[in-house]
C-alpha cells in the first residue's frame, strides 16, 4: 500500500483579483521508501501542492477546496482537524522549506531551535535535547557544530542555514520528508552531499521523500519517479529515466530543451515563449496550448486533458497531451 | 588597467565563543570569510565565481560593490580605491532573492522611477517615466509591468525587475549573486540570454556568482573558483572546463548532476565539509584531496598556469 495517496487535490488562494486555483485536481502516490520528484515552472503550484499535505500555508489565505490526502495508518489529512494534524507534523511527516530563513526564527540561536522541535514531541530533558541537536548537526555535516549551535540564523551562510533546517526535519525520524527545493541555495558539492544524506535516510530507514526542485539534474540523480507540473496540474508522470529520456508531453520536452549544455556558447538558449497562464482564469483545454508549438484547435476545447498512458509507453508513464504523436519537427 | 580590482581583500566576522573556547581562555573567535583575495575583473568580460556554499562568494560580492567594507586590502574601481557604494551607481548588484531588493508596497514603475530620480535628479517626471519604460523593454518586460506590485509578478519577472532596477543608474559593472539559482530552466534561459545580450550589446561587465556549473560554462568568459575564502583557480572558462587544474575544481565539475544519468559521474569528494574555524596552514583542500601528500602541508601560493591562468596547487603545475 502506498504511504501517501493524493486524490484530486484542489487548493485555492484568495487574492484581491480573485481565487487562484494553485492546485487544480492533482493526484499521485508515494510508495514507502520512494523518492518522488516534482518539477515545473515557477508559480505552477509545486509548493502549494506540498504545503497542502501538512496544511502549512503560513498565514496565507489558502484553503484545501477538495480531494483527499491519505497517509497510511493516519487517515485523510485533508479532513483532519488542525489539532490532530499538528501531531502529524514533524512526527509522521516533516517539511523542509524552500527558503530556510522563513523556517528559522531570526531571534533564536539555531541550537535552541533544533532542541525545541525535539522537546515538543519527546519527553526528554533540555540537556538531552541539546545533545541530540548537536548530533543532528553532525549528521548533516556541519563542521564545528558546538559553535554553530550558538549562532543566529543570519550568521550562517545559505548552505549552513539549509542544513540546520534539514537537521530539524530529521529530528523525529518521520516516515515522510517533504523537501521544497532543499538544495536550491547550495553549491553542487554540498548539494551532492545533502542529496546523498537524504538518499541514505531512505536506504537505512525506508523514509519516503517528496522532492520539489526546478533542477532536472537533481531529479535525474536521486528520484525514483517524478511528476511534471504546469499551471496547477500534473502534465506528465512516470519513472525518472522514462520521463527524462523519453519525455512525451510537449511541456516536458520544451523544459529539457531550455537547459544550457545542449547548445554551444555562440547560440542563444531556447526558453519557452510566452508566460504561464493565470490561475484565476486559466484558458480552456490544455493549459499549455497558448505556448505549445504542437497545439491544434482541439487542444483549446473543454476541460484540461487528464493524465493517460500512451500506446507503447512504459507502465506508469502517463501524460496529459491529447495528440497521438508529438514530433520534434514542429518545435 | 583592470576595471575592478581586489587586492589582498580580507573580511572577518566575530563569532560567539562556545564553552570550549571559554575553557581554553581563547579571546575573540573570528570567522575568516574572505582571505587575501587578489582578483582583477576585466572591462567587458563575464567573470564567473563558483565555490562551495559558505566559501565567501556573497561577502566578496558585497565588498566589490562597496556595500560592505573590507577589513584588509583594497578594492580599486577604475584604479581608484572604492570606499562605499559608487555615488554615480556605476557598480550595481543583483541579489539572489529578488524579493529582498523590491519594495512590496510600491508599483514597479514607481520604484524604478525613484532609482532613476536618485541618480539623475535633473530629469523631468516625463523623462523619468520614459527612461523606466526603456529599461523595462530592455529586460523584456511589457510596459504594463510598471503598474504592477511585486507580488503580482512571477519569479522570473521579479528577477528581471531586480535586474532592471540595477540597470537604472546605467552601471558599468553588474555583480549578480546567484541570479538564476531559484528559477526553472525556461525562465533561467530568458535571464541568461538577457545578461548575455547586455554584455554583448552594451559592453556591460558582469561578475556572475553561481553554483550551476552548466550555466557558468555556457555564460562566462573566465571563471574564478573559491574555497574557504580563497581563490584556488582562475582560468579561461573553456580551458577550465576542458582541463581543470585544481583538484577541488575537478571535484566540483564531477559533482554536477546530469539529466541524462541517474548517478553523478564520479565519486563525491570525501571528507568533511571544510571548517572555516580550523583552517590549515598548508593547502586548505588537503584534508579532502585525493592527491594530497606531505608536501601539501606547506602554504600554497598562487602559481601561474599556462597563458592566462592561476592555480593554488603545486601538483597542478608541471615542474619547470
Ligand atoms: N499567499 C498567496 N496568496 C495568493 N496567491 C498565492 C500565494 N502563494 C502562492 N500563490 C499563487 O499560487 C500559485 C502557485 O504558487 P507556488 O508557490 O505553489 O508555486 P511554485 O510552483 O512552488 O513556484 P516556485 O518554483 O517559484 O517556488 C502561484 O501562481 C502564486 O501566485
Ligand atoms: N554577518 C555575518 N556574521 C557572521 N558570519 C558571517 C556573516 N556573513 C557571512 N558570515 C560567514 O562568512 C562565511 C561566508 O559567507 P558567504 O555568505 O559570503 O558565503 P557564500 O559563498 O555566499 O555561501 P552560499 O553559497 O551559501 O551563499 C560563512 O561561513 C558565513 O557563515
Ligand atoms: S495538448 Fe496540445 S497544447 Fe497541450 S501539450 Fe499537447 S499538443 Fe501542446
Ligand atoms: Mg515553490
Ligand atoms: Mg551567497
Amino acid at each position: 500500500m502506498s504511504l501517501l495517496s493524493i486524490r484530486d487535490l484542489r487548493t485555492e488562494f484568495q487574492s484581491p483579483s480573485g481565487i487562484a486555483r494553485a492546485v487544480d485536481g492533482v493526484s499521485f502516490d508515494v510508495e514507502p521508501g520512494e523518492i518522488f520528484g516534482i518539477v515545473g515552472e515557477s508559480g505552477c503550484g509545486k509548493s502549494a501542492t506540498c504545503r497542502s499535505i501538512l496544511r502549512l500555508f503560513g498565514g496565507a489565505a489558502a484553503r484545501i477546496a477538495g480531494g483527499q490526502i491519505l497517509l497510511d495508518g493516519v487517515g485523510d489529512l485533508a479532513a483532519m482537524p488542525e489539532r490532530q494534524l499538528a501531531q502529524v507534523r514533524g512526527r509522521d511527516a516533516a517539511f523542509i522549506f524552500q527558503d530556510p530563513l522563513t523556517a528559522l526564527n531570526p531571534t533564536m540561536k539555531v541550537g535552541k531551535q533544533i532542541a525545541e522541535v525535539i522537546l515538543r514531541h519527546r519527553k526528554v530533558g533540555r540537556a538531552e535535547a541539546r545533545a541530540a541537536a548537536l548530533q543532528l548537526l553532525r549528521d548533516v555535516q556541519v563542521t564545528s557544530p558546538e559553535r554553530r549551535l550558538e549562532a543566529y540564523p543570519h550568521e550562517l551562510s545559505g548552505g549552513l542555514r539549509q542544513r540546520v533546517v534539514i537537521a530539524m526535519a530529521l529530528a523525529l525520524r518521520p516516515r515522510l520528508i517533504i523537501a521544497d527545493e532543499p538544495t536550491t541555495a547550495l553549491d553542487v558539492t554540498v548539494q551532492d552531499q545533502i542529496l546523498r544524506l537524504l538518499k541514505e535516510r531512505r536506504d537505512s530507514l525506508g523514509t519516503s521523500i517528496i522532492l520539489i526542485t526546478h533542477d532536472l539534474g537533481v531529479v535525474s540523480q536521486i528520484c525514483d519517479r517524478m511528476a511534471v507540473m504546469y499551471a496547477g496540474r500534473l502534465v506528465e508522470t512516470g519513472r525518472v529515466r522514462e520521463v527524462l529520456d523519453a519525455p512525451s508531453h510537449p511541456y516536458t520536452r520544451a523544459l529539457l530543451a531550455a537547459l544550457p549544455g545542449q547548445v554551444g556558447r555562440d547560440r542563444a538558449l531556447t526558453p519557452i515563449e510566452g508566460a504561464p497562464p493565470s490561475l484565476i482564469a486559466p484558458p480552456p483545454g490544455c493549459r499549455f496550448a497558448p505556448r505549445c508549438a504542437h497545439a491544434v484547435a482541439r487542444c483549446t476545447l473543454g476541460d484540461p486533458p487528464p493524465l493517460a498512458p500512451r500506446a507503447g509507453a512504459a507502465p506508469g508513464h502517463l501524460d496529459a497531451c491529447i495528440l497521438d504523436e508529438v514530433s520534434d519537427a514542429a518545435a | 588597467m583592470p576595471q575592478l580590482e581586489f587586492r589582498q581583500v580580507e573580511r572577518r566576522f566575530p563569532v560567539k565563543r562556545d564553552l570550549g573556547d571559554v575553557l581554553a581562555r581563547r579571546g575573540r573567535v573570528w570567522l575568516h570569510a574572505v582571505r587575501g583575495v587578489d582578483l582583477a575583473v576585466r572591462r567587458g568580460e563575464i567573470l564567473g565565481i563558483v565555490g562551495e556554499s559558505g566559501c565567501g562568494k556573497s561577502t566578496l560580492a558585497r565588498i566589490g560593490v562597496g556595500l560592505q567594507p573590507a577589513d584588509g586590502g583594497a578594492v580599486l574601481f577604475d584604479g581608484r580605491p572604492l570606499d562605499g557604494p559608487d555615488r554615480a551607481g556605476r557598480l550595481q548588484m543583483v541579489f539572489q532573492d529578488p524579493y529582498s531588493s523590491l519594495n512590496p508596497r510600491m508599483t514597479i514603475g514607481a520604484q524604478l522611477a525613484e532609482v532613476v530620480a536618485h541618480y539623475q535628479p535633473q530629469l523631468s517626471r516625463a523623462a523619468r517615466g520614459a527612461r523606466v519604460q526603456e529599461i523595462l523593454a530592455e529586460v523584456g518586460l511589457v510596459p504594463e509591468t510598471a503598474l504592477k506590485f511585486p507580488h503580482a509578478l512571477s519569479g522570473g519577472q521579479r528577477q528581471r525587475v531586480s535586474i532592471a532596477r540595477a540597470l537604472c543608474p546605467g552601471p558599468e559593472i553588474l555583480v549578480a549573486d546567484e541570479p538564476v539559482s531559484a528559477l526553472d530552466a525556461s525562465v533561467q534561459a530568458q535571464i541568461i540570454n538577457l545578461l548575455k545580450r547586455l554584455n554583448r550589446d552594451k559592453g556591460l561587465t558582469i561578475v556572475f556568482i553561481s553554483h550551476d556549473m552548466n550555466v557558468v560554462r555556457y555564460l562566462c568568459d573566465r571563471v574564478a573558483v573559491m574555497y574557504l575564502g580563497e581563490i584556488v583557480e582562475l582560468q579561461d572558462s573553456a580551458a577550465l572546463f576542458a582541463a581543470a587544474a585544481h583538484p577541488y575544481t575537478r571535484a566540483l565539475i564531477a559533482a554536477v548532476p546530469d539529466v541524462r544519468r541517474s548517478q553523478p559521474m564520479a565519486e563525491p569528494i570525501s571528507g568533511e565539509i571544510p571548517d572555516p574555524f580550523a583552517v590549515l596552514p598548508g593547502c586548505r583542500f588537503a584534508p579532502r584531496c585525493p592527491l594530497a601528500e606531505a608536501a601539501c602541508q606547506a602554504p600554497q601560493p598562487m602559481r601561474v598556469l599556462g597563458q592566462d591562468g592561476l592555480v593554488r596547487c603545486w601538483k597542478a603545475v608541471p615542474a619547470a
